[in-house]
């Protein structure tokens, strides 16, 4: 076993203290204890394996929602459990279970092992390059620990949202909801990394329906997919200004209901921040996924009309397009310091002036395809392998404010929130609604439409970009994202500013 | 049929958890709290699964999961705590309690959570032992899943291409208490297998679980679509506009899975939203349309009770086309009037709402074949992917076509189609449903726990491929 080499602190908390709450449960003392568990698990594996990881996680999450004439839902989630992935004679194997004493983890590791023998010899075997043992600790920075916010705090916020949405009688239905996530997630391989992450989330939502008998219609904010969440403490709720947006995400729900459905047809469109955010998601993110693109997803996510041999050439989009990969950046869901295979975290550039430079991609992935590892191997706490998932992808800003941007769209249609999505397996045929839309007339928003939907090929998207807005309009969104067999979420963000795009075809849902 | 006892030995599919001491130790731990009232669970997962693609087992899965939730009531006021162990169930009891206070002392009024009292909610009509645990199942382990996937890679490789898919099986367990007397066990084996081949440009899927391996017909289903994607080789493009359909299973079930979200869900319906509360007992489908939501019958994955222990009740949604009743749990069934049927839910990242688990459609006298040869011209959809809802109102989704398409012509499969957007309203397809097929197959219900939908291959006239912008149109019979 190789000794760790490269110790490896990555955003500490500036405070230096540790969160004496981090583990109310009493399951984890510290991380000391974590790493005797690890240890347990690696010796249980026995020596006779090509590689084996364990990741011990402790992960507790808080949800608060209140909805129109229900009562408050609250509930407190707390998980404790062990994941074992083993490669014996190349072939892999990986079992977990939840934490119940010593037995679980050596029944754990010994079922990774009986699982893989299971398929020796079935294709090739699998070759992983090894590499020197990394260790180190991250902790997500913290200004209010969101489990220390009072009851009486988050339900008074929860209470002046709903009563902001729901002012007037069309709307049927309003919800608004505060979540919190921490999580301890241990890591230990045969190679000698050795790694200890601290990750805090905090996010909040609302939505409001209208309908009036002939319609409905709803409004959210501030992202219509499960809200928003950030990888930071309480003040990542503050920040987003709920109580100040209540009242115009209501208002905006009835008035959907009267306004005129958008036209078909084909234009030019600003698109919103949080829209470009799901556009990167599903066309840009999913269609860069190396296990996509090879393969090991067609069963149920799909592929991608991405091929290896695209990497470094192919024209993805206009040269106003850039997309990163970064989990380093402080605040963002999907960020970390080591992602679920060990990989330290890293800015890597996947587009760059519309050409593929990169892919999301584990380290099998990676030595199967012959390309870099990306440090996107992922999964939904211990109970699941890491697959590649997205970390903090985003597009790069361009300039100037969603002013100057309508101002250069002219005539057309600004577009933002997300009402529906639809793509196809391989990434390329898409169809987007839009919660809300307006005319835009020498520069100016004008009409309210309802309905609004858009619908185009990825990479033909993607090269009518014109611009990109300024790093003063980036947004960044949180999210969940399903994937896998037995399915998993992944969790992680996007940052996008507004972009035009020349010449879309429209009213296509 | 295979009781539990011959299920737990006869492999390494354990239960997560021991049934008689959870149920045990949740019966104690609801009658000693220091609420109101309080319900709890624990729901367990056993998971094996063969995931495999590129000529390998890429990801074997050996998953136990459990979680641990108790509900705590408060002068009507209610908040749960969940854990992943059964040590940790004092714990979410007290949790849940000192929430639920908080909540109660700081609210002007009342609240109404209830837990689900023995006297409300007698036994029901449970599915027997033999309708949930199979020995077939309980043999269905890493050796024999592994033939099946080298069956599967060798045949597909034989005709020039390859396979990816998942085959697996599952034990997954429910006990429920509550203070108010109800104290209910279930454990139920799930066996499941998913196939796609693809051969040059052409791909083939298949699904299918439900609590037997054997009624997986693993062999049958290898043959046919390795058979199929060979024959959808050379895809060619179709005109945009309406066609008649015949719809595979799994793109019936996807079709199907919309309709609680048309408003037969408990929360819809309390809040007078979408279908049932526009036009219940109004005929919307076609009289060959009979949906209901089923969690006791030898189908999909029936299971007796919900996770609040209420008995699940049969829910008819469209019977012979008419609209039928939504699914509800206690708080929407208060809100609505009446009781519950038994579909509380709770699902990661979202809010707790309820969920149609089983649904099911009633097949009809017809072969697909014979579907298929009552087309002049028209269009064969396997499976459709990434369908999402696009108007609540007039039932319209937009989505893709995706695996073996074809063409029908005279009564007959032609050339293979590529895959293709569409818009549609489900109710209006279903209004125009013409022919319902003799055979079922099961698919899952992402993110609702147990949860699946059954259907067999319907014929419809009017289906609207292509991106081509629509008028509205309501389902009318």
């Amino acid at each position: 076993m190789t000794q760790s080499t490269t110790p490896t602190t990555a955003h500490g908390d500036p405070t230096g203290r540790s969160n004496p709450e981090a583990h109310a449960w009493g399951e984890m003392a510290d991380d000391a204890g974590a790493a005797r568990i690890l240890e347990q698990a690696l010796s249980a594996v026995g020596a006779d394996v090509d590689f084996a990881d364990v990741r011990l996680i402790e992960a507790e999450e808080l949800r608060l929602y209140h909805r129109l004439g229900a009562d408050p839902d609250e509930r407190i989630e707390h998980n404790l459990g062990i994941g074992v992935r083993v490669l014996v004679d190349g072939a892999w194997g990986f079992a977990s279970r939840p934490l119940n004493g010593d037995a679980d983890v050596v029944a754990a590791a010994r079922r990774a092992v009986a699982v893989a023998r299971a398929g020796v010899g079935l294709g090739p075997p699998v070759r992983l390059p090894t590499r020197p043992g990394t260790s180190g600790n991250h902790r997500t920075t913290v200004l209010t620990d969101p489990f220390l916010v009072s009851d009486a705090r988050r339900h008074a916020l929860l209470a002046e949202l709903l009563a902001g949405m729901s002012g007037p009688s069309v709307v049927r239905d309003a919800q608004a909801g505060v979540n919190a996530k921490r999580q301890h997630r241990h890591y230990a391989d045969t190679e000698g990394s050795r790694q200890h992450q601290h990750l805090v989330e905090s996010g909040a939502m609302m939505v409001a329906t209208a309908a009036d008998g002939h319609d409905v219609q709803r409004r959210s904010f501030p992202n219509s997919f499960h809200g928003n969440t950030g990888g930071a403490g309480w003040e990542f709720v503050l920040g987003l200004d709920m109580p100040g947006n209540a009242v115009r995400v209501g208002e905006e729900a009835v008035a959907l209901l009267t306004a005129p459905v958008a036209p078909a047809g084909t234009a030019d469109l600003v698109i919103g921040a949080q829209q470009v955010s799901l556009q990167i998601h599903e066309s840009c993110g999913h269609a860069l996924e190396l296990d996509r693109i090879l393969g090991d997803e067609q069963n149920f996510a799909g592929t991608s009309f991405l091929s290896v041999a695209d990497v470094g050439r192919f024209r993805y989009g206009s040269p106003a397009v850039n997309i990163t990969s970064d989990p380093t950046v402080p605040g963002t869901r999907g960020t970390f310091g080591f992602d679920d295979e060990g990989t330290p975290a890293i800015r890597t550039p996947l587009i760059s002036e519309g050409i593929v430079k990169n892919t999301l991609s584990s380290r099998d992935s990676a030595a199967r395809a012959g390309l870099p590892v990306t440090g996107a191997a992922r999964s939904d706490g211990w109970a699941y392998l890491p697959v590649c998932f997205s970390t903090h992808v985003h597009l790069e800003p361009g300039e100037g404010s969603l002013d100057e941007l309508l101002d250069r769209l002219g005539d057309g249609y600004y577009l933002d929130d997300n009402r529906s999505w639809s793509i196809d397996d391989r990434r390329l045929n898409f169809q987007f609604g839009s919660e809300i839309a307006y005319e835009v007339r020498r520069g100016r928003r004008g009409r309210l439409l309802k309905n609004f939907s858009y619908g185009g090929v990825t990479p033909q998207f993607w090269g009518a970009v014109e611009a990109v807005a300024g790093p003063e309009e980036v947004r960044n969104f949180g999210y969940p994202c399903g994937k896998g067999e037995p399915k998993q979420w992944g969790f992680l963000s996007h940052g996008a500013a507004p972009m035009l795009v020349r010449q879309q075809r429209i009213g296509v849902a | 049929m295979s009781g539990a006892a011959e299920v737990f030995t006869a492999g390494a599919l354990a239960p997560a958890v021991d049934q008689d001491e959870a149920l045990e130790r949740l019966a104690t731990v609801v009658n000693t709290g220091g609420a109101d009232a309080m319900d709890a669970f624990v729901m367990g997962r056993t998971g094996q699964y063969t995931r495999f693609a590129d000529g390998r087992i890429h990801q074997p899965q050996d998953i136990t999961e459990l979680q641990v939730m108790v509900r705590a009531v408060v002068d009507g006021h209610a908040a749960r705590a969940a854990t992943s162990s059964l040590r940790g169930l004092e714990r979410a009891a007290a949790e849940a309690t000192r929430m639920a206070r908080s909540l109660a002392a700081t609210a002007s009024a009342p609240g109404m959570a209830a837990v689900a009292s023995v006297a409300d909610y007698p036994e029901g009509n449970c599915p027997p032992g033999e309708m949930l645990r199979y020995a077939s199942t309980a043999a269905f382990d890493e050796g024999a899943r592994v033939r099946v996937v080298r069956k599967a890679i060798d045949a597909a490789a034989a005709v020039g291409g390859s396979a990816a898919g998942m085959i697996g099986r599952a034990l997954s367990q429910l006990v429920v208490a509550t203070s108010a007397g109800i104290a209910r066990a279930t454990t139920a084996t799930e066996a499941m297998a998913g196939l796609t081949v693809a051969v040059d440009d052409s791909t083939s899927h298949f699904i299918d679980l439900g609590r037997s391996a054997d009624r997986l017909h693993l062999g049958r289903a290898v043959s046919a679509t390795v058979a199929q994607a060979v024959a959808g080789r050379g895809r060619a493009e179709l005109t945009p506009g309406e066609y008649t359909a015949v719809l595979g299973p799994e793109a019936t079930a996807e079709l199907l899975e919309f309709l609680p979200g048309f408003g037969f869900s408990g929360e819809l319906a309390a809040a007078g939203v979408g279908l049932w509360s526009a036009s219940a007992g109004q005929r919307v489908a076609s009289d060959l349309v009979d949906v209901a939501d089923d969690a006791l019958v030898d189908l999909g994955l029936p299971l007796g009770f919900d996770i609040e222990g209420v008995p699940k009740r049969r829910v008819p949604f469209l019977g012979a086309g008419v609209v039928g009743s939504p699914v509800t749990d206690l708080r929407t069934a208060a809100q609505l009037g009446g009781r519950s049927s038994g579909h509380a839910h709770i699902a990661r990242e979202e809010v707790p709402e309820t969920r149609a688990a089983n649904i099911g459609m009633r097949t009809g006298p017809s072969t697909e074949a014979d579907l298929i040869a009552g087309v002049e011209r028209g269009v064969y959809l396997q499976r459709f992917w990434y369908t999402r809802l696009v108007d609540r109102t007039a039932g319209t989704i937009t989505g893709v076509t995706r695996d073996a398409c074809f063409e029908i012509v005279d009564g007959r499969l032609g050339r293979p189609l590529a895959g293709m957007r569409f818009t549609q309203s489900v109710l209006a397809l279903l209004a125009r449903v013409d022919g319902v097929a003799d055979v079922a197959r099961t698919v899952p219900v992402m993110n609702v726990w147990n949860g699946a939908i059954t259907a067999p291959a319907i014929r419809a006239n009017g289906f609207r491929l292509g991106a081509a912008p629509l008028k509205r149109e309501r389902g009318t019979a």
